[in-house]
């Protein structure tokens, strides 16, 4: 066996007994911890990086290696580390509590990583839930006013019941095909077409990833925890963990395209409704953490639009899009955990005469809400587009037409947050501080939504690669 | 000429908000770039040979066939002319700006950026790409430099043009797809033979979608608004160029793409034409606010585009690029010097401004010589283009043209009176302080008359220029 095919996952294990041991300490060293944690999750980064053309199988063929994982373990490592570069001011986690922040946030990573690793139907459940308690842990761990407990608590209990549908579709699916296997449940499940055990099954298994996504209907914690969590672990929640939904997602839906009309259309439905409801809601939200958790479940809608098309470019432009939203909608977070220095909720009219506070966030704001309302020439739009190109070209003519609408709703939200940043102006408010490594990851971020708006070759060529071991 | 503005853009990004010079001059030498390069291009467009010409393609997205596409014909070269003159003038009209000006300058030169690769594009993807990128920074230049009701305004606009690209994604995906050849590139797409009823939904899905752009009527009810609201030079750019991004996008990818799905919606397109001229001439003439008159003028002038398109004939299609040309150059100098105008007096009011001309002549003159240009008086580049027009529509909807030949003339009677009631009575007590324009301040609205009168005496150029590309262009359809 190769290590390094394990590599990433051993390294993070590695960096959550540091933090298991760190945790453990009588007096905390909130300074000390930040740097070890950012050092350590940036080296992941490069680990990642250096592994992802890594192949193979591992833990009895339960566990593959291949582009596609490793491109997702790229990004959950790069949210992670992402997630840290901002975790300078935890204002709202007890100081005690903030190696165990670090531990909880890693063991996450850990269980996401090997979640899109999985290709056996336990080993996914493991991971899932290794994940998920995770973050059950991370949610309540804010310093709060009950609003902490009331989202964690809501998160614990639909995540609970999506588990637990997510179970009872296991169970159908190997009583249906008598294996755990993915690579073995395909050609079964596809004898079964008569029978509606599989389709059954094969939905209830995906709903337990509907649940990470927020798709309608298992959408209701995403606004409470979106704003009741901390800010960073919000963002975490917002960023990596639903490119991990996407991966499992894509990989799943491949398992149902026996069943042609029916799955689809189970999706197309689904599809539509969360995103015309996620954008319809979001109009009326007050709180940016709320806007932005109704606008991700809008995205979700994107998101199936992408893999219910079953076709290589669906695919592609569903990675493709799960990446680009990792990116844009951590650029926004991170402008909204920068104003908020205190790690408050931050009021959308809370950002008023952002322009002048800060120059530089104001343009990372513009940017990254440009990219989720899918204007060009961001990687948001192109993203968009390659999902809308694929689901045309399979013939979903309403579908597109109604995202298409969609977008243009969507974008009376995400202009009045730029309203509120660039025309509002309340002399009271003191100008933002930005550090250093702050300024860099702005450019960064902002050098990133152009760039591979305007230049999408390589990641595509990339996706195009991954999906080869999917479909 | 496509990398000038964003040049432009990129050095403006990294200077200071106090370095006001600098922050214009730049602005200044790229937006001159740009108008060298389109009349170099315009100029050195080699006519006997005719079609594509300056062309650069590189493969982009191989997987989804995406080509970055841009060249120059007759059809755009004229378009590319206005940008330049009216992006060069648009500058220096700007040139007082005190309040946030890197930032405005930044955002004219993305918008310009973007007008520039729509007019040049000839692949699908990135035609829709600076489309985009041509409307967005639009939400915040009026927000933020604007006026009288700015908000409304600003978020009407963009709500509306972002319906249009609610159905013009669909409609250009659909074409996308039923075409079978996986790629954007127009010209292969052309080729392509659709399915009558495919062309039928696509056209109209991409007619509505631009045609909010283009404010053919009902979907105008943003455009004057905007317009209003708008500060100066982006309402030039607005009125002068972005609207034709509509009429000339109808042109190359609705028109040009679905030929029959013209054939069947030519009737309806002619209807809505006539209508927005008739409406837009009577509703202007009930406005006592210079800028509104103006608006609603241009919704007519717009109609003109639009029903020469939709004869279809080598005339109809001549005169409606050439209206292009005309109204934006027009249109340009009319809000550049209502904008003069008001920086100074903060009025827009006909009457208030009464006997305007006494005061401050050269400014008033600069107006009326638009007003007459849009009244259509022969010597002027409209003249010539609204005459190819109606040839043209007389021989396919005459019934049309003689309703919108009325319209006009009763505008026309109308405008003067605008004209005279604003600029000829009375002088208003309170403004007779002010100074006439300076000589710097006045080069671009000289700029813009003389191309006004430079194609109004020898309209030959352009319409020699149009026509190598119009004429294969119907033999396409």
């Amino acid at each position: 066996m190769n290590l390094m095919l394990f590599g990433p996952e051993l390294y993070y294990l590695g960096i959550a007994l540091v933090f298991f041991c760190l945790s453990l300490r009588r007096v905390p060293q909130v300074q000390l911890d930040y740097q070890i944690a950012l050092g350590l999750s940036g080296v992941g980064v490069l680990l990642t990086a250096y592994c992802l053309f890594q192949q193979g199988d591992l833990f009895f063929k339960a566990y593959r290696v291949d582009l596609f994982s490793q491109i997702f373990k790229f990004a959950l490592a790069l949210g992670l580390f992402l997630v840290l570069t901002i975790s300078h001011n935890l204002a709202q986690i007890e100081e005690r509590y903030h190696a165990e922040f670090y531990l909880f946030l890693t063991t996450t990573t850990i269980g996401m990583m090997m979640l899109v690793s999985s290709v056996e139907l336990l080993t996914i459940y493991v991971s899932l839930e290794l994940s998920s308690y995770s973050l059950y842990i991370l949610v309540p761990l804010r310093r709060g006013d009950g609003i902490d407990v009331e989202a964690g608590i809501k998160y614990l209990f639909i995540g609970a019941v999506s588990s637990g549908f997510m179970l009872f579709g296991l169970s159908y699916i190997f009583g249906a095909t008598g294996t755990t296997y993915l690579s073995e449940i395909m050609p079964r499940l596809s004898q079964l077409v008569q029978s509606p055990v599989g389709l059954v099954g094969l939905l209830l298994t995906m709903a337990g990833f509907f649940f990470k996504l927020s798709v309608f209907p298992f959408h209701f914690w995403a606004p409470d925890v979106y704003q009741g969590a901390a800010n960073q672990v919000t963002t975490f929640i917002a960023t990596a963990s639903k490119a991990a939904a996407v991966a499992l997602l894509l990989r799943l839906a491949a398992l149902g395209t026996a069943y042609g009309y029916g799955f689809t259309q189970a999706l197309v439905v689904l599809s539509i409704a969360s995103m015309t409801l996620g954008n319809l809601v979001a109009i009326i939200q007050r709180d940016f953490k709320r806007m932005l958790a109704y606008s991700s479940i809008a995205h979700a809608g994107y998101f199936l639009m992408g893999v219910l098309t079953m076709q290589e470019s669906g695919y592609i432009g569903s990675i493709y899009y799960a990446l680009a939203y990792l990116v844009m909608n951590f650029t926004v977070f991170m402008v909204l955990s920068e104003v908020a220095t205190d790690g408050r909720d931050l009021k959308i009219a809370e950002l008023a005469g952002l322009h002048r506070r800060s120059p530089l966030l104001s343009m990372s704001l513009i940017l990254g809400i440009f990219a989720l309302a899918g204007v060009p020439p961001s990687i948001g739009f192109t993203g968009k587009l390659l999902i809308f190109t694929s689901a045309m070209n399979q013939g979903y003519f309403w579908l597109v037409l109604i995202g298409a609408v969609n977008g243009t709703v969507s974008l009376y939200y995400y202009l009045k947050v730029i309203y509120a940043a660039y025309f509002i102006d309340d002399p009271g408010l003191p100008p933002v501080k930005l550090s250093l490594p702050i300024r860099l990851l702005n450019y960064a971020m902002a050098a990133i939504i152009i760039g591979f708006g305007v230049f999408p070759d390589r990641i595509v060529e990339l996706a195009k690669a991954a999906v080869k071991s999917v479909l | 000429m496509l990398l000038a503005p964003p040049l432009g853009l990129l050095i403006l990004l990294f200077l200071k908000e106090e370095q006001k010079f600098l922050i214009r001059a730049v602005s200044l030498v790229s937006a001159g770039i740009t108008l060298g390069l389109a009349i170099f291009t315009f100029v050195t467009y080699d006519k006997a040979l005719g079609g594509l010409q300056f062309v650069e393609k590189y493969e982009w997205v191989k997987t989804f066939g995406i080509t970055y596409f841009v060249g120059v014909e007759g059809l755009n070269a004229p378009l590319l002319l206005l940008t330049g003159i009216v992006i060069f003038t648009g500058v220096l009209t700007m040139w007082e700006l005190q309040e946030r000006v890197k930032e405005y300058f930044i955002w004219m030169l993305a918008l310009v950026t973007g007008v520039f690769g729509v007019f040049m594009s000839y692949d699908m993807f990135f035609f829709f790409l600076f489309y985009e990128i041509a409307v967005v920074p639009m939400y915040i230049l009026i927000l933020v430099w604007g006026s009288t009701r700015k908000e409304y305004a600003a978020m009407k606009l963009t709500l509306y043009l972002m319906a249009g690209s609610g159905l013009i994604i669909p409609g250009i995906l659909l074409l996308y797809s039923t075409s079978g050849l996986y790629t954007f590139n127009m010209l292969q797409l052309h080729a392509a033979h659709f399915s009558p009823w495919i062309q039928k939904v696509a056209f109209i899905m991409l007619f509505f979608g631009f045609g909010v752009l283009a404010a053919v009527w009902p979907f105008h009810t943003w455009s004057p608004v905007g317009h209003v609201a708008a500060p100066t030079a982006v309402s030039m750019l607005h009125a002068g160029v972005l609207m034709k991004l509509g009429s000339f996008a109808i042109l190359r990818v609705a028109m040009f793409l679905c030929p029959e799905g013209f054939q069947y919606w030519a009737q309806l397109m002619a209807l809505l034409a006539t209508t927005g001229i008739v409406y837009g001439v009577f509703v202007g003439l009930a406005q006592t606010d210079l800028k509104y008159v103006i608006g609603y003028s241009s919704v007519s002038h717009m109609g003109i585009v639009c029903l020469g398109l939709a004869t279809g004939t080598v005339d109809g299609l001549n005169g409606s690029v050439f209206q292009m040309f005309a109204h934006g150059i027009m249109t340009a100098l009319f809000f550049s010097s209502v904008g003069y105008i008001y920086d100074r007096t903060h009025t827009r009011d006909i009457h208030e401004l009464g006997g305007f001309s006494k005061i401050m002549p050269v400014a008033s003159a600069f107006f009326i010589t638009a007003a007459l240009c849009g009244a259509g008086v022969p010597g002027m580049a409209s003249f010539w283009a609204e005459l190819l027009v109606f040839i043209a529509t007389f021989k396919v909807f005459p019934v049309q043209a003689l309703l919108a030949i009325a319209a006009l003339v009763v505008g026309a009677l109308f405008a003067l009176r605008v004209v005279q009631n604003s600029f000829f009575n009375a002088p208003n007590p309170k403004f007779v302080h002010f100074e006439d324009v300076s000589p710097f301040l006045g080069l671009p609205r000289m700029i813009l008359i003389g191309a006004l009168f430079l194609f109004g005496f020898f309209p030959q150029f352009m319409v020699s220029m149009i026509k190598t590309s119009v004429v294969p262009f119907l033999q396409g359809m």
